[in-house]
């Protein structure tokens, strides 16, 4: 496959999140719903980057976008009156990331030397233990959280801080989301993709190959989390101003990202984009038409997925178009 | 006094710890059998919660009422269960089935949640209360502890006595050889998960028994959390395994509640709950097999 061949899937991503970033921009009061899905999308995209790819279900992926949302709100908190502009955000940005690398660090060192049910067990507590040790250790204001409302508008400035609030972190989602869809498809053209695909079809048959599963696993895992802790970041703490254990360290996060996932096709490029526009619609809908219900109805919909057409959307969509010109295009 | 404090609250710990182990034996039942992680374990142990609340508050029927109703229940919705998503799922990936039981966990949460609402909610058994000196005990802790206790020695007498029992058991050491001498494994399986999940619904009724405040739908996490741990601590696939870890466990978590609540600034509470995820990641690094190497 020569060079320029390879990297040709990205273009349907790249058009369908300009789509939906025009969709947004230019009919008035789509934006609020625009920014949601792209928010289910990035949430889907980073997510599959680490389940899709090797197979292994984390069910403490919340938790870092707990900590990045943490990295962010730590230096508007602490740093408001220094004077440092727009700055604080790079700085934000930066130590959510740093936040989310060191948890995964310390997650995947222990729990990626475990295989399938075992690691699944090891990371379900990630999220409860790490919320716990915030609120036990009363680390970071403990269970009171962060509020910085009045420290975005001394540190920007009242019209800049409405502004972030409302357009820039958006617009930063569909940056994360983006980025995370081109680093899946450079992970899936290069050697860490060909030996996740090993390792995801028989992880003993890799390792007597000489492939290093646990870097490529740990490579992956802590890809995924720092996009998910940026994600924290910007969704959340520059978004809503505050930051509060119960609701950054919220399981139900880890539920919408397993069906974004499910329902585009996991281990595809663009599954998480249209997983992620699929239910973020459908749970626009459902809240109208039967509110609270929500995850009464996904729950299902999951098992359903699973047994019934466990590809996807994509999956099934990349399979019918194999020997077609739109092969190149679609994976 | 601190002494004193820490031997009454290690008591305490026995007690609650033989609920623990019964309320983890259905989990390891599951994964001995079936090599399937129900991560939905804590979900059915508030349904057993929920199960008990709803007979004491309705019915005013004694907890102890709802044990054999909690049984049925819980075997109901593993049947249910297995023949709709778990039988068609175990020869797939080990994703399939985690995020298949996760995704029960997370139905019945939200069944109960339309059925009782999100509040949190609990009762209160009166019975006598027995001061032994250096701790308080219920009459109900008591017979929660002695209801676990009966609970595991009846599922090592089936286990171990009768022709049924003998052959789940054949099947947690080698399917292919059960099938051969003539066992349905496929009824095995669809018993084991449904007893499982039986067990833990009943489990969730002794631990109310325990504890009967603080009830709602969401209570299930961190009992899935301590059930993992137990689980890991007696070897993953042995429910007897799985009882005494809960007793160990039970010791150490209320051994460090005391001692954490020593510590000022700290809330004792929520470092026991991190203390216990801590626990699992050292136990899975260094012996993913178990500690204790039950039979």
């Amino acid at each position: 496959m020569k060079n320029t061949e390879k990297y040709l899937p990205v273009i349907p991503v790249l058009v369908a999140y300009a789509a939906l970033l025009a969709y947004g921009v230019l009919i008035p009061g789509k934006w609020q719903i625009a920014s949601q899905l792209a928010f289910y999308c990035a949430l889907g995209q980073a997510f599959n980057l680490f389940m899709g790819m090797t197979g292994y279900v984390d069910f403490g992926y919340v938790a870092f976008l707990g900590v990045g949302s943490y990295g962010m709100a730590l230096p508007i908190y602490h740093l408001s009156d220094k004077g440092l502009g727009l700055w604080l955000i790079v700085i934000g940005i930066f130590l959510a990331a740093v936040f989310s690398f060191i948890l995964s660090l310390a997650v995947g060192a222990v729990a990626l030397r475990l295989r399938g049910a075992y690691f699944a067990i090891a990371t379900i507590g990630v999220n409860e233990g790490f919320r716990f040790l915030i609120e036990g250790a009363r680390i970071w204001n403990g269970s009171e959280g962060l509020l910085f409302f009045l420290h975005m508008r001394t540190a920007f400035g009242k019209q800049t801080a409405t502004a972030i609030s409302n357009y820039w972190a958006d617009g930063m989602v569909f940056a994360v989301a983006i980025v995370a869809a081109i680093m899946t498809l450079i992970y899936m053209r290069n050697k860490v993709g060909y030996a996740l695909t090993a390792l995801r079809e028989d992880e003993d048959a890799a390792k007597v190959m000489g492939i290093n599963v646990t870097k490529y696993k740990i490579t992956a895992f802590i890809t995924s989390a720092v996009l998910a802790g940026i994600l924290g970041a910007t969704a959340w703490s520059l978004k809503y101003s505050y930051v509060y254990p119960s609701d950054v360290f919220e399981i139900h996060y880890t539920v919408e990202a397993i069906i974004n996932v499910l329902l585009g096709g996991a281990g595809t490029l663009l599954g998480p984009l249209v997983g992620g526009i699929i239910y973020g619609v459908s749970k626009y809908f459902l809240a109208i038409i039967l509110p609270g219900f929500q995850l009464l109805i996904f729950a299902p919909v999951i098992i359903a997925i699973i047994v019934l057409f466990p590809e996807g959307t994509v999956g099934m969509l990349k399979k019918k178009v194999i020997g077609t010109p739109l092969e190149k295009y679609i994976i | 006094m601190i002494f004193e404090q820490l031997s009454g609250n290690l008591i305490q710990g026995l007690v609650l710890g033989a609920v623990y182990g019964m309320a983890t034996m259905g989990l390891s039942l599951i994964f001995g059998v079936l090599k399937v992680v129900n991560v939905g374990h804590g979900a059915c142990i508030m349904v057993g919660a929920y199960t008990a609340l709803f007979m004491f508050k309705q019915f005013g029927l004694s907890p102890l009422f709802a044990v054999p109703v909690a049984m049925i229940i819980g075997m109901t919705l593993g049947l249910i269960f297995y023949y709709s998503a778990i039988r068609r799922l175990l020869k797939g990936p080990e994703l399939a089935t985690l995020l298949a039981t996760f995704s029960f966990g997370v139905i019945l949460e939200e069944t109960i949640k339309q059925l009782f609402t999100s509040e949190v909610v609990g009762y209160n058994w009166d019975l006598p209360k027995f001061d032994i000196g250096i701790t308080v005990l219920s009459l109900s802790k008591i017979l929660a502890a002695v209801g676990s206790i009966l609970v595991a020695l009846l599922l090592y007498l089936w286990f171990n006595k009768t022709r049924a029992g003998m052959a789940m058991r054949s099947v947690v050491e080698d399917d292919d050889g059960a099938r051969v001498c003539g066992v349905n494994v496929d009824w095995e399986y669809a018993l084991s998960f449904s007893l499982g999940i039986g067990l833990t619904v009943t489990s969730g009724v002794l631990l109310t028994m325990f504890i009967p405040v603080g009830i709602n739908p969401y209570m299930g996490g961190p009992y899935t959390l301590k059930a993992f741990v137990i689980a890991v601590l007696g070897g993953l696939a042995s429910p007897y395994g799985a009882f005494f870890g809960g007793v160990v466990f039970g010791l150490v978590e209320n051994g460090s509640y005391t001692l954490f609540a020593m510590i000022p600034g700290v809330e004792p509470f929520a470092m026991t709950r991190f203390f216990s995820f801590v626990m699992l990641l050292v136990i899975l690094l260094i012996r993913p097999t178990g500690i204790l190497k039950a039979k």
